[in-house]
């Protein structure tokens, strides 16, 4: 237990990570330890399972030397005539922060869900979880609203979302440049008097 | 997956199967229709042994909601029930933890009474900022049992005071509900907020006063010592203390009766009650003053041996520094079932002051705002007054203040304010027209306008993307009313021409209106943070759009007034030439201007940041900015506002931008230019002076900024830019560094 529970940092070489879909009863008390510790909000057992069992395929864990240190844990289905991704869990234990573990876990999650067909994916985040938000930035996520004191502990939320290219989008279309709204008021006002 | 947990037994199946097993379990509760009560005990026995690690029984309706909802049984994060210190008040009571008197000696009760009111004004302050009222003020045992406290004349007043208080903070946030996100604060299910009498609770406030402050004049006078003045008997038993403990009683006192005052005036119709109101904050004010000042004494005596610790100062709920009795906020959490209770600070009494001295500021502002019938005028005063960041219960007064019955201010029908602000002439107003259907949905979606923008900012800005397809909606409605008005009534000519003039002008207002509301949802986003600086650029293009559509449709609108008043003065023949004449474009309409100048500017300056120094671009490995831009103007972009806006647009307008370009035609010059002309326009309006200071530094900088870049940026590579917003609140400032 000792060589794996104090890496300074430097010690994990990111290639001794490794990644593993939820593969079973075995691997869920893993994950609540995990989530128990370092999420604010508390869970039950029901939760846990409402999420492996159904969408295991979109359940990731990291190991480090057979040490569980980090997981994602996520669902999908139709929301509003949408077909979404929802990422429920994610963390990292501590002395393995900054290696693009979470990373690396989330993004195993949202390519099967882009894969199985949602439209897009979403999740929400403390507004004061600047490491998360930065990280899910960089994955493509905006904020899309606020939530007012979403969570127990009365701290403000961010929905995020990241949408999926559509394939039925038009492609690009010409618009020249004269025909963009580049006037200022002044010359609609004058184009205004010109009028009738 | 789902055979995995559905291990096909239901309990509602098993019932049924075996109907005739039946011990009657709970006779009182009928079983309904089709079913009846089976004892399932053995059933489930045998399904435990058949169930694997893992499987669980469900119905179909087992959702992630339903996952969510179950609790771990005595996991004290999500177990509300859980006994924490007593399974009831009553157990409370016994055990002494509510003692009445709070002392037999007459100080320590004094004392104790005064520590009670300044933990209640803690948690009145921490229920006002979102948490539950139960696990707040009625953590007060005594407030539990309400009919305890009768034989302790001071402690009953009080909580009369702080009952019909809640009552009456609780009515008004609940008659001005917008939204369910706050509602925590109106829940009151199984407290005693309501008991007979309490409507007498200020004449009952008003003799416990009259009491007090006799005993305070007893004392003071020279002759106390002698006692000679037998048919007063002091406040508590050690003389010298008399004064301290009479004035600290007195002015907590009179704070309650003011503030209840204040809200009791508050809620007069059509504002009636404003002025006096504004009396009842100023004495507020002086009370809470003078209760800051009885610190230094309560913490003197606290530590002259009372009670020998104390927590910290920093840390505590009362003046004295002392733990209140009577308090117990566990006993409540049970309430909040079946959502595990919320985890509760109490705010410090320090704060807590604080808190009541910044809710009267914000009230007494309220209070301040002319009851003029103008909509623009209303609009704006909200605007302004939210800047301030009021909290819930001052927001909810000046909703309740600005629509009442469904009218300005409880007296002019909205219809009439359209049409002053949509410069209709006088006319009109006795016209049928008004009870056109449009016409009275248009009404209706004023009135929810003004609503939304007393609530806070993040509900707010959703509220008003989704209301904009509604304005868009109703414009199109309207100009189809209109043609068949046209169409119809060709017979009147007089009348005809009016009503054409009419839909014309309440047309164009609506645009407007239309647009000034997509102006302030992209402006909320960066109050909000919404906006990543890789989204700026986009963003502030939108915002050049909309406030373009915006300067057209309020500078017709202004044309249109002004021709309207000078028909008005002048004849007829005079008014073409002056109109034709016309060359002051109006300070407003300029200010508007500015801030195109200023949202131009950045657009052009980021996306030529993007183009040749390549930083700010929305790469990801999943999408593309068009992802982005379709997310973020997703409801203008499905309310065709403006018309003929896409991703597209945007990206042409962007691609080519260079710095060397860019710095020909300076757009931060021209706003610092015109925001400096236009000081002498507003010299009565200070929110329009502060607003073109901030533009003006804003322009500033950033033109200096721009200069920076494009003589030195390809040159060193070394060149940082970011962008803060120090001197304008949705205006970001480019600041550039050496990295
Ligand atoms: C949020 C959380 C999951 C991030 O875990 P993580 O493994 O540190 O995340 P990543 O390493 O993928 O990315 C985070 C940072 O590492 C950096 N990073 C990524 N790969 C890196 C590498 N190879 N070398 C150095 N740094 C790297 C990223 O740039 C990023 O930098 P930043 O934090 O300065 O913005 C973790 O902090 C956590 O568990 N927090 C508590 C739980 C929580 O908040 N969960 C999110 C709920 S929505």
């Amino acid at each position: 237990m000792e060589e794996t529970t104090t890496p300074d940092g430097s010690i994990v070489d990111e290639s001794e990570i490794e990644y593993v879909s939820y593969a079973g009863e075995h691997h869920l008390p893993l994950i609540m330890r995990l989530v128990d510790e370092e999420l604010s909000e508390p869970y039950s057992i029901f939760t846990y399972r409402y999420f492996v069992y159904l969408w295991p395929n979109l359940s990731f864990l990291a190991f480090h030397k057979g040490k569980c240190i980090g997981t994602v844990v996520s669902k999908m289905g139709e929301h509003r005539n949408t077909f979404r991704g929802y990422i429920a869990m994610l963390v990292v234990l501590k002395p393995y922060r900054h290696k693009g573990i979470a990373t690396e876990l989330v993004t195993r999650s949202i390519k099967v869900m882009m894969e199985s067909g949602c439209e897009e994916v979403t999740l929400e985040a403390e507004v004061t979880n600047k490491g998360a938000l930065a990280l899910y930035g960089r994955l493509g996520f905006i904020r899309a609203k606020r939530l007012f004191r979403y969570y127990l502990n009365g701290v403000d939320a961010f929905r995020l979302k990241l949408l999926f290219p559509h394939p039925e989008l038009p492609p690009s279309h010409p618009y020249s440049h004269s025909n963009t709204v580049m006037s200022s008021v002044l010359e609609s006002y004058e184009a205004h008097e010109l009028g009738p | 997956m789902e055979e995995n947990i559905n291990n096909g037994v239901e309990e509602q199946e098993s019932a049924n199967h075996e109907p005739t097993s039946v011990p009657v379990l709970n006779p009182s509760i009928p079983s309904g229709e089709q079913t009846v009560w089976a004892d399932v005990a053995s059933l489930l026995d045998s399904a435990c042994n058949d169930l694997q690690d893992g499987e669980l029984i469900h119905g179909d309706n087992f959702n992630l909601f339903a996952a969510m909802s179950a609790l771990e049984i005595m996991d004290p994060k999500m177990d509300s029930g859980i006994v924490c210190r007593y399974y009831s008040v009553d157990e409370a009571i016994e055990d002494g933890a509510a003692p009445i008197p709070l002392s037999l000696n007459k100080t320590v009760d004094v004392h104790c009474m005064i520590d009670v009111m300044d933990h209640m004004l803690s948690c009145e302050a921490t229920w006002h900022k979102g948490h539950s009222l139960a696990q707040t003020i009625f953590s007060c045992i005594y407030l539990l049992r309400p009919d305890r406290t009768s034989s302790h004349a001071l402690l009953h007043s009080y909580c009369t005071v702080i009952r019909s208080t809640c009552n009456a903070v609780i009515s008004a946030v609940s008659d001005s509900r917008t939204h369910e996100e706050e509602d925590l604060f109106t829940i009151t299910s199984g407290l005693p907020l309501k008991r007979d009498g309490d409507e007498k609770c200020l004449s009952m406030l008003n003799v416990i006063e009259e009491t007090i402050s006799r005993q305070l004049h007893a004392c003071k006078s020279p002759s106390h010592k002698k006692r000679s003045i037998e048919d007063i008997e002091p406040l508590q038993t050690n003389l010298d203390l008399e004064e301290g403990y009479c004035k600290a009683v007195l002015c907590r006192l009179r704070f309650r009766k003011h503030f209840y005052h204040v809200l009791v005036c508050l809620r007069r119709p059509q504002g009636r009650g404003l002025e006096l109101a504004r009396k009842h904050i100023a004495s507020c004010l002086v009370e809470l003053d003078s209760i800051l000042k009885t610190e230094e004494f309560l913490r003197a005596n606290n530590r002259n041996g009372m009670w020998e610790d104390g927590m910290e100062s920093e840390d505590s709920t009362t003046a004295s520094g002392c733990q209140p009795i009577g308090f117990d906020s566990t006993l409540n959490s049970r309430l909040s079932a079946p959502t595990p209770p919320r985890a509760i600070k109490v705010f410090c009494w320090k704060k807590a002051v604080e808190y009541f001295q910044k809710l009267l500021h914000d009230l007494d502002i309220v209070c301040s705002h002319p009851i003029d019938p103008l909509h623009e005028g209303a609009l704006r005063f909200v605007v302004e007054f939210q800047k301030l960041q009021p909290d819930l219960v001052a927001r909810s007064h000046l909703q309740l203040l600005l629509v009442q019955d469904g009218k300005l201010f409880g007296r002019d029908p909205i219809f009439t304010m359209i049409c002053k602000a949509a410069a209709v002439p006088e006319l009109a107003k006795n016209l049928d027209i008004q009870k056109n259907e449009s016409f009275v949905h248009l009404c209706q979606l004023a009135i929810t306008l003004l609503k939304i923008l007393c609530t806070n900012a993040a509900w707010q800005r959703r509220q008003l993307g989704k209301v904009l397809q509604d304005w868009r909606i109703i414009h199109m409605q309207l100009e189809i009313a209109l043609r068949k008005e046209f169409e119809e009534s060709s017979s009147t000519s007089l009348d005809e021409n009016l009503c054409m003039k009419i839909y014309k002008n309440i047309l164009n207002w609506v645009e407007e209106q239309t647009y000034w509301i997509a102006f302030r949802f992209l402006i909320l986003g960066f109050e909000l943070e919404l906006y990543a600086p890789s989204e700026y650029c986009m963003v502030y293009w939108y915002i050049y759009v909309i406030l373009i559509k915006l300067g057209e449709k309020m500078h017709l609108r202004m044309i249109t007034n002004s021709e309207t008043a000078k028909r008005k003065g002048k004849k007829k023949r005079e008014s073409m030439k002056d109109v034709a004449r016309e060359p002051a474009i109006p300070p407003a309409v300029l200010l508007l201007q500015c801030q195109i100048y200023l949202a131009e500017g950045l657009t052009l300056m980021i996306s030529a940041l993007r183009n040749e120094h390549g930083v700010f671009q929305c790469r990801g490995p999943f999408n593309s900015e068009q992802e982005r831009f379709i997310q973020h103007f997703e409801l203008l972009q499905k309310a065709c506002i403006p018309d003929h806006v896409s991703y597209y647009t945007f990206r042409d307008y962007t691609a080519h931008s260079q710095f060397d370009t860019l710095i020909m035609c300076n757009y931060f010059k021209e706003a610092q230019r015109i925001a400096k002309e236009l000081r002498g326009s507003f010299v009565n309006d200070k929110n329009k002076l502060t607003e073109l200071r901030h533009i003006e530094q804003v322009a500033e900088h950033n033109g200096i900024a721009l200069n920076l870049v494009s003589r030195l940026g390809s040159l060193d590579p070394s060149l940082k830019v970011s962008f803060e917003f120090n001197h304008h609140p949705h205006f970001a400032t480019a600041v550039v560094k050496r990295s």
